[in-house]
């Protein structure tokens, strides 16, 4: 639509923005004129319902201008505009393909609109759009109705979860999926929840439900759409968490009120003041709000079993899928590691891997790590067993290449570290002898595996490669092997140790006071005391943290009283002394029984309710027996724990000894070197210049005069030179008087 | 830059040189020679139309229909100048160079138009075309009509009213039993006289928006042109055809009511295919309805509309005269139940 040029006679009067701002100033006194407006409206989308796809401007008032100001408008006269929204939900639903482009923005547009001015609520506004957005071929339309049914969603959600909102929308995309599918329309339910799941507004099992039926559908599209979910969607959620949290981070409130102070005071400054202070404010809450409870999406998933079944059987095993090799490698990541999260059993998934196990298989790394990843210490060791077998004789060979040999053993290794009871002995020490190889790699994943058994299976090794550690271990029966099935006693790492520490400090206190160490206290003033150093940081009683006191008894209220403390304890230990209770004297069996500490259980974890400063005290002792932590074996343990178990496997970790023996060319060397040195040269004085500048610190005077422009100094330098004798006595004296003052202001401040 | 060294004058002088002309060759090609040669597979010329006569009366027609959309003023205003004399040129019984079918749709847009001059000679375009042919567009041309009567602009609201006496003129029963003609346009027309009942209470009517200027002088317009409208509504048209008593047809009685109709669109008050109408836009056939109608929604409002203005008296009270004699004389036999 070409937009014929307007005379200025003509604007004067068909100026409807004119009146639209008049109408919103006094809606009562125009409404003859609106009425008017809204009946030329009317008859306009009567000839606009005859020829839907009518393109030529319709006069000096177009069709959507109109619409625009009755939008607009709308909320100063409902009675008259009641059916508006309805007939534009009409228009936009039933002609939304012939309808001019321009037209058509402008009716969504105007829909949003009416809904911010809360004429028409959201669910009717998304139940409109919604439709469109699946339908309609135009990619610009999707586009807008894409954005603007996110960003509806978003605002209805900020200040509170508008829970039935979330439901009824859900539902819709739930049933979007389940009913055709086949159809492509599924992806903008996978788009949509992707994009609220990655800004936390959708972060229920709904929504994972949800990317469950996408994964499941039959369009390649949707199902690679639902399975990335899984496997990145919580990564990319927290990457915008982050990234929210990172924006605009450091607000130096003391150096603003500062320079308020200085500069020139205006409103529009006063404004940013109170503003920055508002942010800062705000970003204090949220430091010390609760972290909220975000699960990632795999551990929403209602039935992992069964879903890991059906993706495994629909998409991965079914010959007649026809998913590219790229999107059946996603999802049997995803079936691998929900097989490996969940700790599930799909047995036909491991025969499945024997067919792709050869170094000639596209992308076999990524089979591999799929492998390594659906392995658990729950899998039969039998079925584990041919796959090594395969492992070995096709990858790990003399003739094979170097990186095939180091990606083959890593693989083992990383199978073996979650199920070491697939591994036999003389395969194990076959491949042990890669250790003596020339090419590095090969070598440090044959070491790497050797390493892994020395701890998990030393039997299984040649008794000089068992190492002393294992050796020791062995012939004191301090390391068994793990049978099948069997699962560690949980406990806290180095509670032992804590707990002895505290003895301790007992102890000392109790001398201090000049009380028999060795009597016991009662529990109830220990408690308090613990209360009182709850936080780490916190060394009065003041309730600052954040932490709530909840007062239960009027008894406690009176334990911590600070009056009561100094008699108490005293009357309480004769009380003691005379009748040691049961509790005190188990206490003192323990810590005189010459049975190792570590075969009993601590009950510190179980009777007590540890504080945070005793965590952080339990860290600082695991610290400080370093003894342990320093050996490699312990140092390797503890970079797996770090890996959280969450993690996926990639190809790229089954991949990276392989690279370790690698020369690099020229060129990239050439390239890494240049990388480093990208930043340019400067001086040290420009350096310290942008230093201050950067801190927003101004120049000296020396520095201003330099910067002066000359023909400015000009005069008061030629001046200088012809000055009678009066004004040279005259500076002279000035000087000397500003010197004896200190200064043009003097010393008096 | 001096050019004193033996090398540099020796340089320089290369490129004054002349090449020496040879019998038998080509002579040489100068330095700053370009090639401008170049190859294609087919060499496409554009040529202005082969024909050497005149383009038909037809096909200027069709081009200047095409026209109307142009963005200039004075060409849309010269085509339809050009459509009015080919019309107006076309001898009696002679088809017209385009049917009224295609003129009307691409020309009734126009009465939106910006420009006076192309309104004007709009109108000199519709009464041109043989009135015959107007009754089946009239649903077209009212919607064009009564989006005119609201318009924001003052001198379209204006124009729409003439458009709408030639098309009372014309096509009268039509315009008042068509689809929402009766319902809507008295609606508007009460509208544009600021006579609703809701809004004139107690307080002084405000001033319409936009251009005041000539006020009494548009009402008078707004109250003729409803004096007509409710004419041709209302009243008994006094020229009732003879009834053919005798016969030509003799042993037929009545057959014109069995014959097909003249009309195209015959069927449309049964409204097959189109949305379920409302109060609004139903059609509006017999006298008796409209007079119903025109009891139940209308018939105060302009009363006391008219009660008004004759108080004003003047030009303004001559018309409401005029307008309050035509609902009497509408209005004369209907009896509420």
């Amino acid at each position: 639509m070409g937009k014929r040029k307007v005379g200025a006679l003509e604007k004067v009067d068909a100026d409807l923005s004119n009146l639209q701002y008049k109408v919103r100033r006094d809606p009562a006194s125009y409404r003859d004129d609106f009425q008017n407006q809204y009946s030329q409206y009317e008859s306009f989308r009567e000839l606009f319902m005859q020829n839907p796809s009518i393109t030529e401007d319709i006069g000096m008032v177009s069709f959507r201008d109109l619409i625009d100001f009755v939008a607009h408008v709308a909320d100063c006269y409902p009675d008259i505009t009641a059916r508006f929204p309805e007939d534009l939900m009409q228009i936009l639903s039933h002609h939304h393909e012939e309808v001019e482009m321009e037209l058509r923005d402008k009716m969504v547009g105007s829909l949003v609109l009416l809904r911010n001015k809360d004429i028409i609520d959201s669910s009717t506004l998304l139940n409109t759009l919604f439709p469109i957005l699946v339908s309609t071929p135009s990619k610009s339309l999707r586009a807008l109705l894409f954005t603007k049914i996110l960003s509806d969603l978003r605002s209805s959600n900020s200040k509170a979860t508008n829970h039935k909102l979330n439901r009824t929308i859900q539902t819709v995309l739930y049933n979007l999926l389940t009913s055709d599918r086949e159809s492509q329309k599924g992806i903008w339910a996978v788009k949509i929840t992707r994009e609220l799941w990655k800004r936390q507004i959708w972060a229920d099992a709904k929504a994972v439900e949800i990317m469950k039926e996408a994964s499941l559908a039959e369009n390649e599209k949707v199902i690679t759409g639902g399975v990335r979910f899984f496997l990145g969607g919580d990564k990319e959620r927290e990457e915008a968490a982050d990234e929210s949290s990172d924006d605009d981070e450091n607000i130096d409130m003391s150096k603003l009120r500062h320079q308020a102070n200085i500069n020139k005071k205006t409103k529009k400054k006063e404004k940013e003041l109170r503003k920055a202070a508002a942010t800062v404010k705000r970003k204090e809450k949220k430091k010390n709000a609760p972290h909220p409870l975000n699960f990632s999406a795999l551990h929403l998933l209602h039935d992992p079993q069964g879903f890991a079944e059906t993706l495994f059987s629909r998409h991965v095993q079914n010959a007649k899928s026809k998913l590219s090799l790229d999107s059946k490698l996603l999802v049997l990541q995803l079936v691998s590691r929900l097989v490996g999260l969940h700790k599930l059993t799909v047995i036909s998934l491991y025969s499945y891997f024997l067919k792709y196990l050869t170094p000639r298989q596209a992308s076999v790394t990524s089979f591999l790590a799929c492998l390594a990843q659906s392995t658990h210490s729950l899998v039969p060791p039998d079925v584990l067993e041919p796959l090594i077998q395969k492992i070995a004789n096709e990858f790990v060979s003399e003739a094979a290449a170097a990186e095939v040999a180091a990606a083959g053993l890593n693989s083992i290794r990383e199978i073996c570290v979650r199920q070491p009871l697939a591994m036999n002995d003389t395969l194990l020490q076959d491949l042990v002898m890669y250790r003596k190889s020339k090419d590095k790699g090969v070598m440090m994943a044959a070491k790497g595996l050797l390493s892994l058994y020395r701890e998990v299976g030393a039997e299984l090794l040649k008794k000089r490669d068992r190492g002393k550690d294992a050796t020791i271990g062995l012939r004191s029966g301090e390391i068994k092997e793990r049978r099948f099935g069997e699962e560690e006693a949980g406990e806290i790492e180095g509670i032992e140790l804590l707990e002895k520490w505290k003895e301790e400090e007992r102890r000392k206190k109790r001398e201090e006071e000049g009380l028999p160490p060795d009597a016991p206290t009662d529990e109830e003033e220990d408690e308090a005391e613990d209360w009182k150093n709850w936080d780490i940081e916190s060394d009065d009683t003041d309730s600052s943290g954040g932490w709530i006191n909840v007062e239960s008894d009027g008894e406690d209220i009176n334990i911590s009283d600070s009056e009561d403390e100094r008699e108490r304890p005293a009357k309480k230990a004769k009380l003691a002394s005379e009748t040691p209770g049961p509790e005190a004297g188990e206490k003192e069996n323990r810590s005189k029984s010459k049975e190792p500490e570590a075969k009993k259980i601590s009950k510190l974890a179980t009777t007590r309710i540890l504080t945070p400063a005793d965590l952080a005290k339990l860290q600082e002792l695991r610290l400080a027996s370093s003894v342990v932590s320093s050996m490699p074996s312990n140092k390797r343990r503890q970079a797996l724990a770090a890996r959280h178990a969450d993690d996926p496997l990639t190809a790229a970790e089954i991949e990276a000894p392989g690279l370790l023996g690698k020369k690099t060319t020229k060129e990239e060397k050439i390239a890494m070197a240049k990388k480093e040195k990208e930043e340019h040269h400067q001086s040290t004085t420009a350096k310290k210049k942008e230093k201050k500048a950067g801190e927003g610190k101004s120049t000296t005077n020396k520095e201003k005069a330099r910067k002066k422009n000359f023909l400015m100094t000009l005069g008061k330098a030629k001046g200088k030179q012809k000055r009678s004798l009066v004004d040279v006595r005259k500076t002279l004296r000035g000087h000397i008087d500003r010197q004896k003052r200190g200064g043009k202001r003097g010393n008096r401040g | 830059m001096g050019g004193s060294s033996a090398k540099r004058k020796k340089e320089k002088k290369k490129d004054f040189q002349k090449p020496k002309l040879k019998v038998g060759k080509a002579k040489p090609k100068a330095a700053n020679f370009t090639d401008t040669s170049f190859k294609a597979k087919s060499i496409v010329l554009t040529q202005q139309s082969l024909s050497a006569n005149a383009p038909s009366v037809v096909a200027q027609c069709s081009h200047h229909l095409s026209m109307l959309a142009h963005k200039s003023d004075s060409q849309r205003r010269d085509s339809l100048a050009y459509l009015t004399t080919a019309i107006t040129n076309t001898p009696a019984g002679a088809p017209l160079p385009q049917p009224t079918s295609i003129i009307l749709p691409a020309v009734q847009r126009l009465i939106l138009d910006g420009s006076n001059a192309v309104r004007q000679q709009l109108l000199k375009l519709l009464q041109s075309l043989p009135k015959n042919d107007i009754a089946s567009y009239s649903d077209q041309l009212l919607l064009h009509t009564r989006a005119g009567m609201t318009h924001i602009a003052t001198e379209i609201r204006t124009f729409a009213l003439d458009v709408l006496e030639w098309l009372l003129g014309v096509a009268g029963d039509e315009v008042v039993s068509g689809v929402g003609g009766w319902v809507k346009m008295l609606k508007c027309f009460i509208g544009l006289l600021g006579w609703q009942n809701e809004t004139s209470g107690k307080w002084s009517a405000p001033k319409s928006f936009g251009k005041s200027g000539g006020d009494a002088k548009i009402m008078v317009k707004q109250m003729n042109a409803l004096a007509a409208f409710l004419r041709a509504g209302l009243v008994p048209s006094q020229t009732e055809e003879p009834i053919d008593v005798g016969g030509t047809t003799f042993p037929l009685w009545q057959c014109e009511h069995h014959m097909v109709s003249e009309r195209s669109n015959t069927f449309v008050h049964l409204n097959l295919f189109g949305a379920p109408r409302d109060e609004e836009a139903e059609m509006y056939e017999d006298r008796e309805d409209r007079q119903r109608v025109f009891h139940d929604k209308a018939e105060a409002a302009i009363v006391a509309g008219l009660d008004q203005v004759t108080k004003g008296g003047g030009e303004l009270g001559r018309a409401a005269a005029q307008l309050r004699k035509v609902v009497r004389e509408g209005m004369s036999d209907f009896r509420s139940d």
